[in-house]
């Protein structure tokens, strides 16, 4: 194994066919990216200093800050964006990920000789893999949402029209397969499991449908928002509806632990609500701040639901951690990524505004790290964007920095360590494409 | 003062009597049941509204003082009604806990009982006030494309939306947190569904009230009745049932405890419809809903033209409502008796669910809130 890649280490541990430990040159041990204190040092050092030495995982992969520029990332704006249209663009990202792969493809094989069909090729849209699983997903999410009246059922029904990227059942579906095979080798998604990409689904629409009442937002997914075409008193109680019937389901699981899993994801939502109302004076202070709400809102429903398969389908507790790290950090990859395309994306695209975040008043990732080039944005992410010129001048300097490429970055390296997490279990074709998913997190456009 | 009531009532706990003769008032029948319970119940969502959270939107609110935004009237319910109505649910529901007392052969889960009274009934008693009180919250969002100058600044208005959006979730998100805690997927099931309806009934309300050119739904009772067991009962018969449901009683228990939850709320209801219409003072006019069920009622009597007709007449000029003129005519029809009626009705079904319960303390005072909510002057 060893000669594949030096810097590569595949640990057999008891109870677990394979461990990928990613090792650097120098020898010491990996530090995983959910790890706060080596986030909070990385934050204050500042990415371009001395960075390497106490995280230390990945020598290879050079961090785009202002000190360590190479000349792969001019720090122009239309180069971001073109990193984000083309998906095959020189970040060096995409390297390390070749590397990857190349090295799970045969551990893989060496592993497990049963599966020997296991190549690039079969396994690079893992949305194929659970697709199967997924079929008649929102014909099914209507029919849990049973209402009498009409226009309230057409409001509840709304968003489940087909057209959302179905990202959260995806990952979920994935999960419940790579955990079932890893302890039993079965091939099977159980219906409990099933139920439980359902109700993320659902818990999470239901929050998008509030989010857009506070937000007072117009357009999502290309289309109006339920509050712009029946008002906001209307809209609250369908999100209030799609959470109600997303319990009963919970519910009818009939499984206590799976009950309180999820019922945590409901009280993180809220509760990174009011964080997004609040800001901190400190620059550490507000990106801690920053990713804890990113957490609560985003990753906690992707590191929960994980969870809640994990544990429905095999009965170790080391791996119902794996599978809640891995969503963990997917889901803070997948955030950051989300508020990159603020910036980078058009909003056609996006099926929503452009630059949505800075009207909002909010201080994403890219702004946090624009912030630390151009100190004189201290004053209007205090102010919240909020004196005429701010949002257009802030999303200038965004450009100008390297906030966006430093924010890329940081999600390369949750999505590291998603993949290190999810590496712990036994090999399958699924396991490799909760892998790929990572990349596809940093790669999608819109 | 509970001996007071007693011969009030001129018979023990022992048996209940109908509802002929007038009970206590309601506050007296409210208080001296807390004392049943062990503690006031107006304490329970204490924990939550002391919470960094809504302590915060506490101080935001205070943004919207001048504005027409209903979030400020619904804050200052939480101040100065917390000793009526509000907690009314939390109270039935510690209430017919008692009433019911441990189920047979369950002698190893008494030692959890306080004043009668287990842990897991008292969270959901705080569960139900939680709920009901996140719904109270999410009724005052307004419509900002509907908004007129008169209202507020759109700013501000859309502030408020987002305060009554946020601390109604937040509500509710800890309702479902100490639900989960329960670990009985049965009552979990139950108050979500109870959840739902709430939800349902409400949406009925909204799109009447949204007519604000005071033309009615063409509704009628039964409709009405449905929809007033969504908006009005469904969360206290499920939450009296659930309680059932955690002490392990059977499913005969489980459904009168829903009966009577459901038949009480019914004509709490009823009860407060008919208030414009029973009070002495005709000097204080309020304007009423044209949905209450007295005008229901007097619709179906009349026949939908001759109401329209009605509405039309006390409309006038400037499209102001007359209700003095309206409620003159609803009076003069059999809508409101009939409304009484009904009201008695769901009463003593409510009462008829109690016998299902042994004689004690906590089912007289069941009783007494079935006296109280059917009571007329």
């Amino acid at each position: 194994m060893s000669s594949q890649h030096p810097c590569q280490r595949v640990v057999v541990t008891p109870g677990f066919r394979v461990r990928v430990a990613a090792v650097p040159e120098g020898g010491a041990g990996a530090a995983g990216l959910g790890d706060t204190m080596a986030l909070r040092w990385w934050w204050r050092c500042g990415p371009g200093s001395r960075w390497e030495q106490p995280l230390g995982s990945l020598p290879r992969l050079r961090p785009p800050g202002p000190g360590a520029r190479t000349p792969l990332l001019p720090p122009t704006p239309s180069a971001a964006i073109c990193h984000f249209t083309q998906r095959n663009s020189t970040l060096s990202f995409p390297k390390i990920c070749n590397i990857f792969w190349r090295f799970h493809h045969t551990s893989t094989s060496h592993w497990c000789s049963c599966s020997k069909t296991v190549s690039n090729e079969k396994y690079q849209d893992p949305f194929q893999l659970g697709r199967k699983d997924l079929k008649n997903l929102y014909e099914d999410i209507k029919k849990e949402l049973l209402v009498s009246a009409a226009e309230f059922k057409e409001m509840c029904d709304y968003y489940f029209d087909g057209k959302g990227k179905a990202f959260r059942p995806m990952i979920v579906v994935l999960m419940a397969r790579a955990c079932n095979i890893h302890h039993n080798n079965s091939r099977e998604v159980q219906a409990s499991q099933r139920s439980v990409a359902i109700i993320a689904e659902m818990i999470h629409t239901a929050s998008l449908v509030h989010d857009d009442v506070i937000d007072d937002a117009n357009s999502r997914r290309g289309k109006m928002t339920v509050n712009q075409i029946w008002g906001e008193r209307k809209a609250v109680l369908a999100g209030d509806f799609i959470l109600s019937a997303a319990s009963v389901a919970l519910a009818r699981i009939g499984n206590t632990t799976i009950i309180s899993v999820l019922t945590q994801v409901i009280e993180d939502l809220v509760r990174g609500e009011f964080l997004q109302l609040g800001s901190k004076e400190n620059e550490n202070e507000r990106f801690a701040h920053y990713l804890e709400k990113t957490f609560k809102k985003t990753a906690s429903l992707i590191a929960n639901s994980c969870k809640a398969v994990s544990i429905l389908g095999c009965p170790d507790p080391k791996v119902h951690e794996i599978a809640y790290q891995y969503g963990k950090n997917v889901g803070i990859a997948f955030q950051l990524i989300d508020d990159v395309l603020d910036f980078t994306s058009c909003a056609d695209h996006l099926g929503k505004p452009a630059a949505a975040d800075l009207k909002l008043g909010l201080a994403t990732g890219p702004v946090l790290f624009a912030c630390r080039q151009f100190p004189e944005m201290n004053a209007m992410i205090m102010r919240r964007f909020s004196k005429p010129g701010d949002v257009e001048r802030a999303r200038k300097y965004v450009l100008q920095s390297d906030g966006v490429q430093q924010t890329t970055y940081l999600a390369q390296r949750y999505c590291h360590e998603a993949t290190r997490e999810i590496s712990k279990l036994r090999p399958s074709p699924e396991r490799e494409a909760l892998i790929q998913l990572t990349e596809m997190v940093l790669t999608r456009d819109k | 003062m509970w001996g007071a009531l007693l011969r009030r009532g001129g018979r023990g706990p022992g048996c209940l009597r109908g509802l002929a003769s007038g009970g206590p008032p309601w506050s007296q029948v409210v208080s001296e049941a807390e004392k049943i319970v062990g503690y006031p119940t107006s304490f329970m969502s204490l924990r939550c509204l002391l919470s960094d959270e809504l302590s915060n939107i506490a101080m935001q609110v205070r943004k919207l003082v001048g504005t027409k935004h209903p979030l400020l009237d619904t804050a200052r319910g939480f101040v100065y009604d917390s000793r009526n109505n509000l907690q009314m649910r939390g109270l039935v529901v510690l209430l017919i806990s008692k009433a019911a007392g441990p189920s047979t052969g369950d002698i190893s889960f008494q030692h959890n009982m306080v004043s009668g009274i287990y842990s897991s009934q008292r969270s959901l008693a705080e569960i139900t006030e939680l709920i009901h009180t996140a719904f109270l919250v999410h009724r005052g969002i307004v419509n900002i494309g509907e908004l007129k100058s008169c209202d507020g600044p759109l700013k501000d208005m859309q502030f408020g939306n987002k305060m009554a959006v946020l601390s109604g979730d937040f509500l509710l998100a800890n309702a479902c947190t100490s639900l989960a805690q329960l670990q009985n997927t049965k009552v979990v099931e139950l108050i979500s569904s109870a959840i739902g309806d709430l939800v349902q009934g409400i949406y009925y309300e909204n799109s009447k009230s949204s007519e604000e050119n005071c033309l009615t739904d063409d509704i009628c009772i039964s409709t009405w009745k449905e929809q007033v067991f969504l908006s009005h009962s469904a969360l206290l018969a499920k939450s009296c049932q659930a309680a059932m449901e955690l002490a392990k009683h059977s499913a005969e228990i489980q459904d009168m405890a829903f009966q009577y939850g459901k038949h009480m709320s019914m004509s709490h209801k009823l009860h407060s419809d008919l208030q414009p219409f029973v009070k002495e003072s005709s000097a204080d006019t309020v304007a009423f809903s044209l949905n209450s069920a007295p005008a229901v009622l007097h619709q179906e009597f009349l026949g939908r033209e001759a109401w329209i007709k009605q509405i039309r007449e006390a409309q006038g000029k400037g499209n102001t409502m007359d209700y003095k003129k309206l409620q003159a005519a609803i009076k003069a029809g059999k809508g409101v008796t009939s409304a009484m009626d009904l009201c008695r009705f769901h009463g003593n079904r409510a009462l008829a669910a109690l016998e299902g319960f042994p004689p004690s303390e906590a089912r007289a005072a069941l009783a007494n809130i079935v006296y109280a909510v059917t009571r007329f002057p």
